[in-house]
């Protein structure tokens, strides 16, 4: 397997042990000279919600774990480029070797055992982000080509809608966003809270239309979004899905307050509408 | 020489008959079938696409022997050029030399990437800046589509080009098992690059992906670009049986299949991959063909194609069908996409670094691992889409594990430079690039592959961050490479080598910037497909990060044009390269350079291994030698 018998070369052997040694301590920099410039080039947004905060962390894991392989894979090649280049005039050929099994298993096995880490880590962490809380606020989010509606109830009731197109949430409170489209497939995401769910159209704007006149409301299969903002402040809520001409302009704005400023607000916006919806 | 004696003259012609013909045999029949208005543009252009291409290969004369056959005349293969013709017109012809096909395969990949590397040219420059500068919306969203497709149809025809030139010199055999499917497999690929190219003029905007029910509206250029990828898809399957059966049957005596050429494996595991994934593609574009059409519910759950001026039809259809049919193919062509560059750089480092390839067996298994596997993960397109929660978990595993033979790849590679002694001409230089590359696109994945990274991610720049790195190192990078490597023997002579390490040296520091500028905007929180964007997102803004990208694809385009020059340049001033410029082991450089039009005058037998560098006296094939009258 490290034949040289055939091979008269004044260079040390591809297998002494110093090489090793020196692209090990080589990785070890290399990874945290990495890790540093990563979290540098890849600066995620404001953390704004308790989600963000276990996606960060698990986005932060990857980044270590991007820097060591990427450290691992472009020393031994950087290495090998300058150490076993050829020399001017050796026309000879390379170290004869066609393999090594254990080498070859270890290199299978080391990254499925990651495989496995990872795994349980992305299954703890996607529960951990779309874990349904008690007593969450439920808002539905209308998208349609090209804006959203948002209306204050686990219905689109037109009576609870938002009127100046402001999503605004109490800070500290888990909430439940169920999504409809009127048209085609558009996505909620506001960066600073992380999560994002594609919003479906799923039965016939018409059906919708007459529904809502009668006060009725017909099944219709919403998907779900949760989160909790923890920051009080203003974000964008921007579609995320390809909806056509005016996609790029999808944008509305996310305000985050506090409780008090929350209910006034929600007072001077539904005012008998709420009422009457508490009475039911 | 008349224009009209070149096929693709022809050709064309027949393709804008062919059209007409469509449309009037809608009009007929909606003359018939008593339609107040007789001329329906989604119907028309349907028929006129496909009538179109049918059009197109008939003129040009791929159709030729099955019509004579039809006839009563089995017409024998023809070997070489028209007689009477200047040879340089054999390429605008359904010529079945597997060579010729290469070459014509080749040329129309490097034209249709000039194509979409043209159009990313244009919105990289309005999105140098914030705000609409020269693109209207609409506009930018037809130009986006048209660089996913047209880049897309540039890789599947370049592999067409490797796998179609390489294979059979690289098994010893005079041709592929079928040929004249071979010529008629590449010259359906023309009609759909025009009918492509007629899409933009008719434009459709929903991105390269096609999601309905925005993909049901809007305008006719959908029907164009439905029925060009279907065409792409059809050439794509008849090539890929074509390789598998060449490969299984007409290996020389000697060669079992762990003694083929590994880049003969990476084709085997791709072709395995277009053989069975294409149709679902295929279907998906149908259906949404129909849907507009015809109104068929499939898709949109309003069918209210009212947009259309159709009646209504019925109701309940499913977008996420339409995602699941799409990306059932379309994560597997990922993978064909990439596993014959891979196969690319596995082929030439034991060249460049004269010792064997480490591992040959693990490496041909892993790229059979890869493209198994590889059929298992297409939801990971789909963690935000609203489909069964459940199947974000299975999907994320499966996706995680597809990593391991990659990552068996990447050190094999580096068993096989380690101990060597590498030389780093161009070719070499493009393999080293795409390592780099692709361990970049590679390593994105992960962060992609668990959901809650995901959330953040999907949709935004740093997922074309990610796939342009992979793309640009499972296959720009390699093809660049095989280009140089066997230029030699295509045309006898050796391209330029300043011009090519310039080439490699304006183009993969930009391409390094350009990856780095996408993921950086991409988790600040910029979304693609966008014709502007809020110059205050993100820490110090994204402008910044822009402009960084739109540089870097200037130098890429501009780079790309130097080795283009360079190509044209050197096939007629080009130093004489002689059989075997690189000292390689494998078949077809025991030959002469350019190769002729048999290329092994005399069976070949497998006597070795065929990377055994290194080895004193050991010999990979023998040739038999020449009977005495032969020529």
């Amino acid at each position: 397997m490290f034949d040289l018998s055939h091979n008269p070369s004044p260079t040390t052997s591809s297998s002494d042990p110093r090489h090793f040694i020196i692209v090990g301590v080589l990785i070890v920099i290399t990874t945290v000279v990495l890790k540093i410039l990563l979290d540098w080039a890849l600066p995620l947004p404001l953390q704004a919600s308790v989600q963000a905060i276990t996606i960060d962390w698990l986005f932060g894991l990857h980044i270590w774990l991007i820097s060591f392989l990427f450290a691992l894979v472009t020393v031994f090649m950087c290495y090998a480029l300058v150490v076993f280049r050829r020399r001017e005039g050796d026309d000879g050929d390379g170290e004869h070797f066609e393999g090594n099994t254990a080498l070859e298993i270890g290199w299978t096995t080391a990254p499925l055992i990651f495989v496995v880490i990872f795994s349980y880590l992305g299954l703890t962490t996607l529960w951990d982000v779309t874990a349904t809380q008690d007593n969450e606020l439920v808002v539905v989010a209308e998208g349609f080509q090209w804006g959203w509606n948002f209306y204050y109830d686990d219905i689109p009731n037109p009576e609870m809608v938002a009127i100046e197109g402001v999503l605004v949430l109490p800070v500290d409170q888990p909430v439940l966003v169920r999504l409809r489209s009127k048209d085609v497939l558009h996505a909620f995401w506001v960066p600073e809270f992380r999560v994002k769910q594609d919003v479906v159209p799923s039965i016939p704007y018409s059906t919708m239309e007459e529904a809502s006149h009668d006060g009725e409301y017909p099944e219709e299969k919403m998907t779900e979004i949760r989160f909790t903002p923890n920051l009080v402040g203003d974000y964008k809520l921007r579609c995320a899905e390809l909806c056509g001409l005016t996609h790029w302009n999808m944008v509305k704005d996310v305000r985050v307050v506090e409780q008090a400023e929350y209910d006034e607000w929600y007072e001077s916006n539904f005012g008998e509408a709420a009422t009457a919806l508490a009475d039911q | 020489m008349s224009l009209m004696s070149l096929g693709l003259v022809r050709g064309v012609i027949g393709q804008v008959i062919g059209t007409i013909v469509g449309f009037l045999l809608l009009m007929l029949g909606r003359l018939i079938g008593g339609y107040e208005e007789v001329w329906f543009a989604e119907g028309a252009w349907s028929l006129g696409a496909i009538f179109g291409v049918i059009g197109f290969l008939y003129g040009v004369g791929a159709l030729d022997a099955w019509t004579k056959w039809m006839g009563g005349v089995f017409p024998p293969i023809h070997h070489g050029p028209i007689e009477g013709e200047p040879t340089w017109t054999r390429y605008f012809y359904p010529d079945i030399n597997h060579k010729v096909i290469g070459v014509q395969y080749g040329v129309l990949s490097l034209i249709t990437l000039m194509i979409g590397g043209g159009m990313a040219v244009i919105f990289r420059s309005e999105l140098a800046r914030s705000g609409l500068q020269f693109l209207d919306p609409g506009l930018y969203n037809t130009v986006i589509s048209m660089h996913g497709w047209a880049t897309l149809a540039a890789v599947l025809i370049g592999i067409g080009a490797m796998a179609n030139y390489l294979v059979p010199l690289m098994i010893g055999a005079d041709d592929m098992a079928f040929p004249r499917l071979n010529a008629f497999a590449f010259w359906i690929n023309v009609p759909a690059v025009i009918l492509l190219m007629g899409s933009l003029f008719a434009q459709w905007d929903s991105g390269w992906t096609m999601y309905p029910p925005l993909s049901l509206k809007g305008d006719v250029g959908y029907q164009l670009a439905a029925y060009a990828i279907y065409a792409i898809g059809l050439s794509s399957i008849l090539g890929s049986l074509n390789i598998i059966v060449t490969m299984l049957t007409m290996r020389p005596p000697g060669m079992s299949l762990f003694r083929m050429p590994i880049f003969c494996w990476a084709m085997l595991a791709t072709s395995i991959l277009q053989l069975t994934a294409t149709q679902v593609i295929g279907q998906a574009m149908l259906m949404i063909s129909l849907e507009r059409s015809m109104g068929m519910g499939f898709f949109n759950p309003n069918s209210g194609l009212s947009d259309l001026g159709l009646p209504t039809g019925i109701p309940g259809g499913d977008p996420i069908l339409f995602e699941h049919l799409f990306w059932f193919y379309s994560h597997p062509a990922v993978y064909i996409f990439v596993l014959p560059g891979l196969g690319i750089i596995s082929e030439l480092l034991p060249v460049f670094a004269r010792k064997p390839l480490f591992g040959y067996k693990w490496i041909a298994m892993s790229s059979v691992a890869i493209a198994l596997v590889g059929f298992l993960v297409w939801g990971h397109h789909m963690f935000t889409s609203g489909f069964a929660p459940y199947l974000r978990t299975t999907f994320m595993l499966s996706t995680m594990l597809v990593g391991v033979p990659t990552g068996v790849k990447f050190f094999s590679w580096l068993g096989t430079l380690w101990g060597g002694k590498l030389s780093f001409e161009t070719p070499m230089l493009f393999v080293l690039g795409a390592i780099s590359v692709f361990l970049l696109g590679g390593l994105s994945g992960p962060i992609l592959a668990t959901v809650a990274t995901d959330m953040p991610l999907h949709d935004s720049y740093f997922v074309v961050g990610h796939f342009h790195a992979t793309l640009f190192g499972g296959f720009i990078f390699p093809f660049f490479a095989a280009i140089y490597f066997w230029y030699p023997k295509i045309t006898g002579r050796m391209y330029n080598e300043g011009l090519g390490k310039l080439h490699f040296a304006i183009m993969t520091p930009a391409f390094w910037l350009m990856s780095i500028g996408q993921m950086t905007v991409g988790v600040m929180g910029m979304r693609r497909r966008i014709a502007d964007y809020d110059p205050a997102l993100g820490f110090g803004g994204v402008e910044t990060g822009h402009q960084v990208i739109t540089v870097a694809a200037f130098l890429i385009a501009f780079s790309i044009l130097v080795m283009v020059y360079n190509l044209f340049n050197s096939a007629d001033v080009g130093e004489l390269a002689g059989n075997n410029p690189w000292r390689s082991r494998s078949p077809e450089f025991q030959i002469p350079s350019p190769i002729p039009e048999h290329s092994f005058p005399t069976p070949i037998t497998v006597v070795g291994e065929p990377y055994d560098y290194g080895l004193a006296g050991s010999t990979y094939i023998q040739m038999a030698p020449a009977l005495a009258g032969d020529d």
